[in-house]
């Protein structure tokens, strides 16, 4: 679905699409990790957790489709 | 970008084309004939694995092997199974239109990337600054063998040795052509087999554990909380990294590779590079996991970890084995990160690579800097600043990579088409991406102490 909206072989500003999802991927890693150490330390930060592995998922399940 | 590699004029073109003839003749043939002729046309994958096989990884083996035992032998294979497509796409960059990997990240994603954090940081830096870990291990080694044998030889007089012996063997590569560059290769092999076949056989001596052994292999496990995430972290990011991608893409392109090699490029990073990696890290785990961690004994470094062993092992021809193979290690490191590093060098300022011009020996030989370890620690601040570079700049240029295995531009119809191999070079990136996270967090105080 996602993908199909994206062109990832386009521009979007002053990169490539598929740069901007590095930096998104980069951004969701970043979250999960610091939701990861709330959690693993007290059992806070699961909502941090949470939005940031999804954000990696989706970056990495989009980032992987071959351009045309 | 499709001009042949420098260092690869000097091979004859009648020379390359046998070479394609004989491996479209060895399609033909039964798998074991096959093999073997693979295992002799190979040679940047074994490389590859002699240089990632060094005084660090061995370290993080005999550790965890005396630490956990054998439960973290999953992580191994795990880590270098994941890396595999990165290392898949330098073979395609390599054989399908011969491209420079530092120089097409130069044009395509400018100097800052390609020149300075692939090149500078990512090879020279990590050349120079990590010989000094592999001169340190393997004059300790030296020294401690050569008592074994009758006679004393101490690392502040032995270094002129190591150092010899291994400027001879990096100052020989590519000269007279071809038989330079099999030359290196072939001391690669042989010296992968020493490792193979003198820590087999300290194995055999110590005994294994055969159903604790499988479970490690098969049942993941990690220590809990934090040290786990690190551990599997560190591991799976530290594996393969930029230096190992870009030599083996260079190491092909000296050796002519072209389109037909792209089969040959692929079993050389299954045969040459994972195989060697996991078999000599699990030999190693192995006999610390049946020696010192049944004792309780947790020395912290490399010859500590060794000289601690040395009473398990018993006889003293096993405690020359074990040396003998230890020692192949730190060399076969020190030849090929100092390779790695002249090429980038090279890359980095536009200079064509002449290995019998002073400009190229004095590049190759630079790491040779790294005898000063027999006196003095490495500077702290230096390998602080380094690892800090390093840690923030390798998943740049693994986001580089990844954007060129997708560029027509780069490839044109060559470029990657699947989505299976997207994913997996994307994982290793995602793992590269934690630990620039983790160094920041660290910095900031958010890792947890």
């Amino acid at each position: 679905m996602v993908d199909k909206m994206i062109d990832l072989d386009g521009r979007i500003g002053p990169l490539p699409a598929r740069a901007w999802g590095l930096i998104l991927n980069f951004i969701g890693n970043a979250l999960a990790v610091y939701g990861g150490i709330g959690f693993m330390q007290d059992g806070s930060r699961l909502p941090i957790l949470i939005i940031g592995v999804a954000m990696t998922l989706v970056c990495l399940l989009v980032l992987a489709k071959p351009s045309k | 970008m499709s001009e042949q590699y420098p260092i690869a004029e000097k091979i004859p073109t009648e020379v390359l084309e046998a070479e394609v003839k004989q491996l479209e003749a060895l399609k033909a043939k039964p798998p074991l004939f096959r093999l073997g002729g693979y295992l002799r046309m190979g040679g940047p994958g074994f490389m590859d694995s002699a240089l990632t096989l060094g005084a660090g990884t061995m370290t993080a083996a005999m550790l965890s092997g005396a630490i956990f035992g054998y439960k973290t032998m999953w992580i191994l294979w795990v880590s270098m199974g994941i890396g595999m497509f990165m290392m898949a796409a330098m073979a395609r960059f390599t054989c399908r239109g011969g491209i420079p990997i530092i120089a097409a990240q130069k044009k395509y994603h400018g100097w800052i990337v390609g020149g300075l954090m692939t090149a500078l940081i990512g090879n020279v830096a990590v050349a120079v600054i990590f010989n000094y870990g592999q001169v340190s291990l393997g004059t300790h080694l030296i020294e401690s063998l050569t008592p074994l044998i009758g006679f004393e030889f101490p690392r502040q007089i032995n270094w002129v040795l190591y150092m010899a012996v291994t400027s001879v063997i990096v100052l020989s590569y590519g000269r007279k052509g071809r038989r330079g560059i099999k030359f290196v290769e072939s001391f690669m092999k042989v010296s992968i087999g020493i490792m193979l076949l003198c820590f087999g056989a300290c194995l055999v001596l110590v005994g294994v554990n055969w159903s604790e052994f499988f479970r490690g292999i098969f049942i993941p496990w990690l220590p809990s909380g934090v040290e786990g995430l690190d551990l599997f972290i560190a591991s799976s990011a530290a594996a393969i990294g930029v230096m190992d991608w870009v030599f083996f893409n260079y190491a092909g392109l000296a050796r002519g590779w072209g389109k037909k090699h792209e089969s040959l490029a692929r079993f050389d990073i299954f045969i040459g590079l994972f195989l060697p990696f996991i078999l000599v890290n699990y030999l190693v785990l192995s006999v610390f996991a049946g020696t010192l961690h049944q004792q309780g004994i947790h020395p912290e470094t490399a010859p500590e970890l060794a000289q601690a062993l040395m009473p398990l092992l018993g006889h003293t021809w096993s405690q020359v084995l074990f040396y003998i193979g230890f020692l192949a290690i730190p060399i076969t490191t020190t030849v090929g990160i100092s390779l790695a590093g002249a090429i980038a060098i090279h890359e980095a300022f536009g200079w064509k690579p002449n290995v019998n011009s002073w400009r190229w020996r004095i590049c190759v030989l630079l790491p040779q800097i790294g005898f000063l370890a027999v006196w003095y620690p490495r500077p702290v601040w230096l390998v602080i600043a380094i690892g800090a570079f390093l840690s923030l700049t390798n998943n740049i240029v693994g986001w580089s990579f990844y954007l060129l295995f997708n560029d027509k531009r780069v490839l044109g119809e060559n470029k990657n088409r699947s989505y299976i191999w997207n994913l997996g070079i994307l994982l290793q990136v995602t793992l590269i991406n934690c630990i620039a996270i983790i160094y920041v967090f660290n910095r900031l105080g958010w890792w947890i102490k």
